[in-house]
């Protein structure tokens, strides 16, 4: 019997010690922010754009004898663009004292399936890119820096659809999504408003790869302009299949990717001409904005891309907050910082945020010239 | 080494479900961080939904491949009927009733059929619900998935931290492996078993075949509604991509490395799968590479599972000398040894 | 027309959902076990054509006969793991063993090859035939040649080869084949091995089509396979390829009617509805 009971203390006691060596032990002198970004999976270039932009500011910030003399790290997740393992990870960021604030995610399904998470821990989320109109309004502790859709969605009806490529019936194809949903519902809307005919709009899910049926379906309308609402992996396979069915009489016109440069390297002679909106692009008297883009392809080996450029001012946004706090840093104090800040100019220009968290933004149009992006328009584009 | 333990266990049932259980309680008090408690919660998940499928592929033989679709009617059950304001405790339950009940119906028209064409319509069915949650947007969310899934509250904590939901899953796993007990000792249980073993032998002895085999279905879907029900508070979030069929082979490889047609095996099985794809979370994605190689070689080695019971036909034994085992048994005789 | 054109994109599509039920419906009736690893390799088969056109240029046909050779090598270690050991034993231990593998390559897939989407390279980009206003590009019609060739070829190699007949011969009772002296042991292995090579050979048209690859690529593919072979009657070649097709239309027409989300619903469905009212599949003898 004795031998019995020692055996079952001594198996408990095992079982302990693993999940006690778990425990890890706090350092002193450090601010941690988390990162929440798509490393790999379907969004993956603009994942690498944000570890590789968040780690610049950071270095730069240490280099400058970080926040009030503490250290700032970072902790990088990969939420592979799938909203379950996003709230995992926002569980993860939560649960660790330490880590004050987080940057992320980059869909808008996964930072709205975050978001009661993070506003029940009290912990600011600030998105460098998620869009949907409602995401930052779920509470004070979400914040979103790259604009909205229903100031974007208006945009590409009237001046890239309208004016800039002039079309005159035009087809919509939207990821189905938040995202997605939010971004063509807000073109609809001004394509009806502005008089702009849309002969057919189809949507289909993320890792479609077969386009063929509803491009058919959608010829049959006769458009003369396509609007393609997604990122840029399904955005190159319809060029492709587009060209693959031999029909050349259709513009395409773009809205999400930005200025993405895997379009271009997946796409090849395939993507030529495809114009998009974006709310940034560096221009080359803006010095500032330039020796970050040099800096940033040196280090990710790809194109800046509007994306990472607010991943960047993410960060330098959240870092200014935390150091205007000074010793008083609470998750919570973070929040009310960053909504009261007046002053800060990013690189993709000056940003103050909304009442709800988010900021309204001015467009841009860029095209795919000779296998590169050009920006064809300025912001007095819209005026 | 592993029938020592086996033996070791049996010998000492009471003392160590007693201390086993003080140990599950006291689990949470000796855990800080809140990362390795979801992990345990996780692992208690898989608990319920494995032994659920254990009851249908371990103990009656039928061949489920498609156990994600049960899951995903009770998390989507419990997740709609929450936004519209039912209390989520009911609504375990609930989602436990409406799966059986889906269970029941696809058990129905499945009962005349057998072996690859019941797995194929299982699997069918999973990837059905799969699609209808991904396209009925206006009743799933579609791609959306449902957001913001509310807590239980359990007294006056709001608990769906992973210290707290903890005690809440631990409260059904219990219930879940004490009602299998019980139903699989009963005369059910026996009925399943000989239906496994030899559906022809089973008929001659009197065994309705299509009523157990319905019975079997519904418990076995019931419990997975209920596991599924429970998950999604705690991850807060749904969408049908959480239940692939990918989702329904790891809970059935769950269950096979355990060890089919045992209590013990789907707990077995989920707590060796689970903390194997966590110990090797700092590999990154080659974690499922070892994942992959431990089912091949659980194949290899022991088809059995880590608990397997060596007497039956799942055990790639010859099946005469398990007949002769089960129908001694069912005639209430002691094993011939 | 429009119907028309829809048809044909279902065709085309279809027949390569038929190429894969065929490779399926030898695998099945040789080794006579369900496998899940096919859609791995129907993904194999695509990469091995995506680095063949890195390497050696643009040369679709060398790349099916690559593609072929890769995915039957593949064929070989999946049947060295999963099959050959356990062929009298209980399905469901074979059948674990497949899903295990498949696990396995799809993620050493992920690892080696990284999990984002690669481009295919556009063949025969633009040109197509128009038949009054209906247009049908080259690339289709090639895939549906290029299936329709492979059938053929198969069904000849099967009907008037020794092999072939050794193979059909194992496929219908192994210990009687044996009792002949027919190597059972290697004929399984050859049969699994074209089973699978076809299988390459349509996740290469597949990709084609698709203008991408990616690891994750074969899940789907090799359900709509299994899906294929089982509408067809569990082994039977000419089925299974009706079948494939018969998936293919419905599924195009059905996104002409809906909206392509609803894709994978109608195999899905068509399945599990002749599963109830013919279990033996549209072309299955009764009595199995």
């Amino acid at each position: 019997m004795l031998k019995k009971i020692l055996v079952i203390v001594l198996s408990l006691s095992l079982l302990i010690g693993v999940f006690a060596g778990c425990q890890k032990t706090e350092e002193a002198g450090v601010i941690k922010i988390g990162v929440a970004a798509p490393i790999t999976g379907n969004y993956a270039e603009y994942g690498k754009g944000f570890d590789v932009a968040t780690q610049m500011a950071v270095d730069k910030i240490n280099a400058a004898g970080g926040i009030n003399g503490k250290t700032v790290e970072l902790v990088l997740m990969d939420s592979k663009g799938d909203a379950k393992e996003a709230t995992e990870i926002a569980r993860k960021f939560t649960e660790d004292p330490e880590i004050l604030a987080v940057v992320g995610d980059f869909s808008s399904t996964c930072c709205m399936a975050t978001a009661p998470i993070y506003t029940e821990a009290k912990m600011v989320q600030i998105s460098p890119t998620a869009s949907h109109p409602d995401y930052a309004g779920m509470s004070e502790y979400m914040f979103s820096v790259m604009g909205r859709q229903d100031a974007e969605g208006p945009f590409v009806a009237e001046y890239l659809a309208q004016k800039y490529v002039g079309a005159e019936k035009m087809a919509v194809i939207y990821l189905n999504n938040d995202w997605g949903v939010s971004a063509h519902t807000n073109i609809l809307k001004r394509a009806e408003e502005i008089g702009l005919e849309v002969t057919a709009v189809e949507n289909f899910v993320d890792g479609e790869k077969d386009f063929t049926a509803t491009l058919t379906k959608i010829r049959q309308t006769n458009p003369d302009t396509l609007c393609l609402v997604m990122f840029y992996n399904e955005l190159v396979i319809i060029s492709k299949q587009i060209k693959q069915m031999g029909w050349e009489d259709v513009k395409i016109i773009a809205l999400g990717p930005g200025i993405s440069e895997q379009i271009v390297q997946l796409g090849g002679a395939d993507v030529e001409g495809i114009a998009t909106s974006t709310p940034f692009m560096v221009s080359p008297d803006n010095t500032v904005a330039v020796a970050f883009k040099n800096e940033f392809e040196q280090k990710a080996g790809f194109t800046l891309n509007v994306h990472s450029a607010c991943a960047y001012d993410a960060t330098n946004m959240l870092a200014k907050a935390i150091g205007n706090l000074g010793d008083n840093v609470t998750r919570e104090a973070i929040a009310a910082e960053l909504s009261n800040m007046k002053d800060f100019v990013g690189i993709t220009g000056p940003i103050i945020f909304t009442a709800n968290g988010d900021v309204f933004r001015k467009y841009l149009i860029a095209q795919i010239e000779n296998n590169k992006w050009v920006q064809k328009t300025d912001y007095s584009y819209v005026d | 080494m592993i029938d020592r333990i086996k033996k070791l266990y049996t010998d000492n049932k009471t003392i160590f479900l007693i201390a086993g259980l003080a140990a599950m309680i006291a689990l949470p008090f000796l855990i800080v961080k809140g990362s390795v408690m979801s992990i345990i919660v996780k692992i208690l998940f898989y608990v319920i939904l494995a032994s659920s499928l254990n009851i249908i592929n371990g103990y009656s033989g039928q061949f489920n491949i498609g156990h994600a679709g049960f899951v995903l009617i009770g998390a989507y059950t419990l997740a709609i009927l929450a936004n519209f304001g039912w209390p989520i405790w009911v609504l375990y339950i609930v989602a436990g009733i409406v799966t059986a009940i889906i269970g029941f119906l696809v058990a129905l028209p499945t009962l005349r059929l057998r072996g690859i064409y019941l797995a194929l319509v299982t699997l069918g069915f999973s990837e059905i619900m799969r699609l209808v949650a991904l396209n009925w947007t206006a009743l799933t969310g579609g791609p959306m998935g449902i957001k913001g899934i509310p807590s239980p509250w359990f007294f006056g904590l709001r608990s769906t931290a992973p210290h707290n939901y903890y005690y809440i899953v631990l409260f059904f796993v219990v219930i879940c492996l004490f009602t299998s007990y019980r139903v699989i000792n009963s005369k059910v249980g026996r009925a399943w078993m000989s239906i496994r073993e030899d559906d022809h032998a089973a008929m001659s002895l009197g065994v309705d075949i299509r009523k157990y085999k319905s019975i079997n279905f519904m418990f076995g879907a019931f419990w997975a509604g209920v596991g599924g029900a429970l998950m999604a508070p705690f991850y807060k979030f749904i969408d049908s991509s959480m239940f692939t069929l990918d989702e329904g082979f790891n809970i059935l490889s769950m269950v096979i490395i355990g060890g089919q047609g045992t209590l013990v095996g789907p707990v077995v099985g989920s707590v060796v799968v689970n903390l194997t794809t966590e110990i090797f979370r700092f590999a990154d994605e080659a974690r499922l590479l070892v994942y992959a190689v431990l089912i091949i070689s659980m194949m290899w080695l022991r088809p059995q599972g880590l608990a397997g019971t060596s007497k039956s036909v799942i055990a790639n034994r010859s099946i005469r000398k398990s007949k002769q085992v089960l129908l001694s048994k069912l005639s209430g005789k002691k094993e011939v040894k | 027309m429009y119907f028309l054109e829809q048809l044909i994109n279902g065709i085309c599509q279809g027949s390569i959902y038929a190429l894969m039920a065929i490779g399926y419906a030898v695998i099945y009736g040789v080794v006579g076990l369900v496998t899940f690893t096919y859609g791995e390799i129907i993904m194999m088969g695509s990469f091995s054509a995506f680095y063949y056109f890195i390497a050696f240029g643009n040369n679709l046909w060398m790349a099916l006969i690559a593609g072929f050779i890769t995915a039957a090598l593949v064929g070989v270690v999946v049947h060295k793991v999963c099959y050959q050991r356990f062929l009298d034993a209980p399905r469901y231990i074979s059948l674990i063993c497949t899903i295990g593998m498949s696990m396995f390559l799809k993620n050493l897939a992920t690892i080696l090859f990284g999990s984002e989407m690669k481009g295919m390279p556009t063949f025969f980009g633009g040109k197509f035939i128009s038949i009054g206003t209906i247009r049908v590009g080259y690339l289709q019609l090639i895939i549906i040649a290029v299936v329709i060739i492979l059938t053929v070829l198969l069904t000849i190699y099967l009907k008037k080869t020794r092999m072939g007949m050794r193979l059909r011969a194992v496929s219908q009772d192994k210990k009687a084949a044996a009792l002949v002296g027919i190597n059972v042991k290697t004929t399984t292995l050859i049969g699994n091995c074209i089973g699978c090579g076809l299988g390459g050979v349509a996740g290469i048209l597949l990709g084609v089509y698709y203008n991408s690859v990616l690891p994750t690529m074969g899940g789907m593919a090799g359900l709509k396979a299994f899906s294929a072979m089982v509408l067809g009657g569990l082994g039977s070649i000419v089925g299974s390829a009706i079948s494939g097709v018969i998936i293919g239309v419905v599924e195009n027409l059905g996104i002409a009617l809906t909206s392509s989300g609803l894709r994978d619903v109608f195999a899905f469905v068509l399945l599990v509805l002749i599963l109830f009212i013919r279990p033996q599949g549209l072309f299955g003898k009764k009595g199995n």
